[in-house]
């Protein structure tokens, strides 16, 4: 019997008199001891499946036809109570956010108790026993220790390990993992994902596992299917999905994603971006059909039916035989040669933070970035990478002047930027500027997108003329590629790409000679990603700047940059050129970085997956 | 910030509430052209007279007279004007010392931060109503006095509830990207935290004009307020006390007057901050 099965199942949204579907006729089979993979950007209607499993779906959102059988019931139809007796037990859950999933002020092992309890363990004994048990088959050492402790005394990857060990603890037939990786650090991924695989071959338990990495579901699913908007657009065993892809937006996700291993190249952009619930009933045939470099007129006339390209691998589009033929534009990837001169040179940089909990306790010194010194020279790229924690936002507020170094210099086209000076602050707002990680904060919400792009010239004490900043606007927005159009809009009502471009602009109004870019792409999705990454190459042949690129993300990493430092722990570890570093790592913590990347190439083992 | 003005305006409750302070606002502004007597005038003759629709009414008193034959409704009139000069010129002093407080605390925080905040709560620890009778026993009575008075006893309500908006405004990146920018500090607070907080300020400042209507009327009933030769609804209310079995409606008139600009001033509060307030509006309440 199937595990989990659904049929034509379509879920709508009402938004003000209008109905539309957002996810539309999913079908799909599950089978016990398998892991199936759903893929794809956000508003791809990924999290709704397991929403619509728990009957949580957001308000507004209505199953509205096909059905949803676990084990051949229908989890739809049947009573309230009997689901509930399902959930928890038959069906778990792994959430995305593990720190928040815990109730903060119950332990561990109160947690364990309740939810063992209600799995119908009677004694306290056995309950504690099993607690132990599963904590110990999870790789949590001292579990004895862990159930009297409380959530935020653990770090997020335990707090993880602790949902998949309490996931795991009633024997439970079908777990739902919603992006179990995303909100921990890339160290930890793969021990977190071998722990689930692991989990999961030792109790045979059937897996939905939801994710937007192509690499990752390569890796750990049987099964995959890639939705577009709502619809499955490609269905399949996982490593033929993704070595040969058959539908358009497989292979334009592959192609936008930058590579670990295969030379540099231009990265193929997808124009636009997914439409939204209220454009989707605008798009008449295959939704795909706006973004697709293969459409033709038939595309647009009515939504292409599943076709099967292999045995149990189908494909929603009638161009499915052409797909191989899309590769990126613009061949060569240009970098521009850097001057050997430095044109930014870091001394010997130190913060401590002071934290102290009030005038009557004692105060805690820490070392934030320890003895950091490194160089950049003109026209060159640098990245700075580590974990969260490491030092790397610090050393971007150090460079930029919000934060003051507690010792060491920071000298800049020859001049000492520690050294305080009012003058030299304006100077310094002309030639160093920062882009900002979030957009959302970034923006000042009430400022018109005009008013935020030129804000530098605002500045002092003779602000530029209203018809020198629309100038300046209209330059700005046609250099990060967006439409002059929006200089009047306010930043809520722009897409999370747009916004970033914004951000980009802003930092560009006085022309810097350096930018320092705090993890720029992180939570863009991947074809608004590949957009951002080739603006910046880009920009770069244009304007010509330095950069410091902050960012976990190795592949980005590669991509645009040249050189790289490694920090760990508030030092710089290992530091060189991409291809050196990446290709020879001498640090453990840098081979720990590398080796958490999953292999471009689907057909390809990942040796810390596969270990033990 | 002028678009959410405009929706506001939108809103029943706002509207009702704007209607009921306009009404208050035209008797403190037209006193003059709208009471039938002058409000100090003394007419022995004919004291404690019922208002006009009651059997011994007299039309020339339409809503009575007081204990030293004084004309209610003018009273009532000037009163008007006595407690909306108050409770105007009360909140803006408050609000100024406690917005500017506010946005240096929660903006530079450290040392700043800790002697501001301090100083507000050695402030709020002694009651405000008694506060307020102990500066005007040193200050003396007056219009003027008064609003000093509330001043310095309510701009701790500003500050406290401020900065507390500051310190989440600040914590955005955009405040640190306007420095990054050039931007000097007064430019950064005028620029991008003050419009962050002015919804909030708008609110508070409403609420606390209510707040002064009553302080005002607290020190004037126990005469320590305006001064006898004002009038005002407090003033009145103390009067009318030991006649309250010959002419209720002399106690019961102020009373309404009262709780007439009080509401009004809160319904106001409350329909701005419904409309103003992002946080509320993103949550859909």
């Amino acid at each position: 019997m199937l595990a989990l099965e659904a049929r034509d199942l379509t879920v709508s949204a009402r938004i003000g008199e209008a109905t539309v579907p957002a996810i539309r006729g999913l079908s799909f089979a599950l089978a016990p001891g398998k892991i199936l993979g759903l893929v794809g950007e956000s508003g791809a209607g990924k999290t709704m499946i397991g929403r619509a499993i728990a009957q949580l779906l957001p308000a507004g959102f209505a199953i509205t036809a096909g059905s949803l059988l676990f084990e051949g019931e229908d989890l739809l139809t049947m009573t309230a109570a009997r689901r509930r007796a399902l959930l928890g037990r038959a069906i778990a859950f792994i959430p995305q956010a593990p720190m928040t999933a815990l109730n903060p002020v119950l332990t561990i092992g109160a947690q364990f108790d309740e939810h063992l309890s209600r799995l119908g363990l009677k004694s306290r004994k056995e309950r504690r026993d099993r607690a132990v048990a599963v904590l110990t088959a999870a790789r949590l050492p001292h579990a004895d220790d862990l159930l009297t402790q409380y959530p935020h005394q653990l770090s997020g990857g335990m707090c993880q390990r602790v949902l998949i060990a309490l996931a795991f603890a009633g024997n439970p037939r079908l777990i739902i993992a919603d992006e179990p990786t995303t909100a921990l650090d890339v160290t930890m991924h793969p021990p977190i994902l071998r722990l689930v695989a692991e989990m999961q071959r030792q109790h045979g338990t059937a897996v939905i596992f939801i994710t937007h990495d192509l690499r990752l579901a390569a890796q750990l699913c049987d099964d995959v299917i890639v939705m577009y908007a709502g619809r499955a657009v490609e269905s399949g065993p996982a490593r033929t999905v993704f070595a040969m892809p058959a539908h358009p937006y497989t292979r334009c996700l592959q192609l936008a994603n930058p590579a670990m291993s295969a030379e540099r190249r231009t990265l193929y952009v997808l124009p636009d971006q997914m439409p939204g619930l209220m454009q989707l009933a605008h798009i008449a045939g295959c939704h795909f059909a706006p973004r697709c470099p293969l459409v033709t007129a038939e595309c647009r006339r009515e939504e292409p039916a599943q076709i099967v390209v292999a045995p149990s691998h189908t494909a929603a589009c009638i161009r499915a035989a052409a797909t191989a033929s899309i590769c990126a534009t613009g061949g060569e990837f240009n970098v521009p040669a850097a001057s050997a001169a430095p044109l930014l040179r870091v001394e010997n940089l130190s913060k401590h933070f002071i934290t102290s909990r009030g005038p009557f306790s004692r105060a805690h010194n820490v070392a934030a970035v320890k003895d950091v010194s490194f160089t950049i020279a003109e026209n060159e790229f640098v990245a700075l990478v580590g974990e969260s924690g490491s030092g790397k936002s610090t050393v971007a507020k150090l460079l930029v002047g919000l934060e003051q170094p507690s010792s060491g210099r920071i000298v800049f086209d020859g001049a000492d930027l520690t050294a305080p000076s009012l003058r030299r602050r304006a100077w310094r707002a002309g030639s160093l500027q920062m882009v900002f990680q979030d957009p959302q904060s970034a923006l000042n919400p009430r400022r018109r997108i005009a008013s935020i792009v030129t804000q530098a010239m605002e500045a002092g004490s003779r602000p530029a003329s209203m018809e020198e900043r629309l100038k300046r606007t209209k330059e700005l927005l046609a250099e990060v590629g967006l439409p002059a159009d929006i200089a009047a809009r306010l930043p809520g009502q722009l897409s999370g790409g747009q916004r970033q471009r914004v951000n980009i602009a802003r930092a560009l109004c006085r022309v810097p000679k350096v930018l320092v870019a705090d993890e720029i792409v992180s939570g863009l999705d991947v074809s608004i990603q590949a957009q951002l990454l080739n603006l910046l190459a880009r920009l770069r042949l244009e304007l010509g700047f330095a950069m410091l690129f902050i960012s976990h993300d190795l592949s980005v990493v590669r991509q645009l940059c040249s050189r790289v430092l490694v920090m760990y722990r508030g030092e710089i570890v290992e530091e060189g050129p991409v291809e050196k570093v990446f290709g020879n790592p001498q640090h453990p913590h840098t081979q720990a970085l590398l080796s958490s990347v999953p292999p471009d190439e689907a057909d390809k083992e990942w040796p810390l997956l596969q270990a033990n | 910030m002028a678009g959410s003005l405009l929706r506001a305006l939108g809103s029943p409750r706002v509207l009702l509430a704007l209607a009921m302070v306009l009404i208050i606002g035209v008797c403190a502004v037209f006193a003059h052209f709208l009471a039938p007597h002058d409000p100090a005038e003394q007419n022995l003759l004919s004291i404690l007279t019922p208002p006009a629709w009651a059997p011994d009414g007299d039309p020339s008193f339409p809503l009575g007279t007081d204990s030293l034959g004084r004309d209610v409704l003018s009273r009532l009139i000037y009163g008007a004007r006595t407690a909306m000069l108050v409770a105007v010129f009360a909140s803006l002093g408050a609000m100024i010392i406690g917005t500017v407080l506010a946005h240096i605390s929660g903006y530079f925080g450290g040392a700043v931060d800790w002697l501001i905040g301090r100083l507000v709560e050695v402030w709020m620890s002694f009651p405000p109503v008694i506060l307020s009778l102990i500066l005007m026993v040193g200050l003396g009575v007056g219009l003027d006095r008064v609003i000093l008075a509330i001043v310095l006893v309510d701009w701790t309500r500003f500050c406290r509830v401020l900065r507390s908006e500051v310190l989440i405004v600040r914590r955005h990146d955009y405040v640190a990207a306007a420095r990054l920018l050039g931007f000097s500090h007064w430019q950064t607070i005028v620029r991008e935290v003050l419009p962050a907080t002015l919804p909030l300020l708008i609110t508070l400042f409403s609420l606390e004009m209510a707040i002064a209507v009553v302080v005002e009327a607290i020190l004037s009933f126990v005469g320590l307020g305006v001064g006898p030769n004002q009038a005002a609804w407090g003033q009145m209310i103390a009067d009318a006390r030991q006649y309250v079995y010959q002419s209720p409606w002399n106690l019961l008139l102020p009373i309404f007057a009262i709780f007439f600009a009080v509401a009004a001033f809160n319904l106001l509060g409350d329909g701005l901050r419904r409309t103003l307030d992002v946080r509320l509006a993103e949550t859909g309440h």
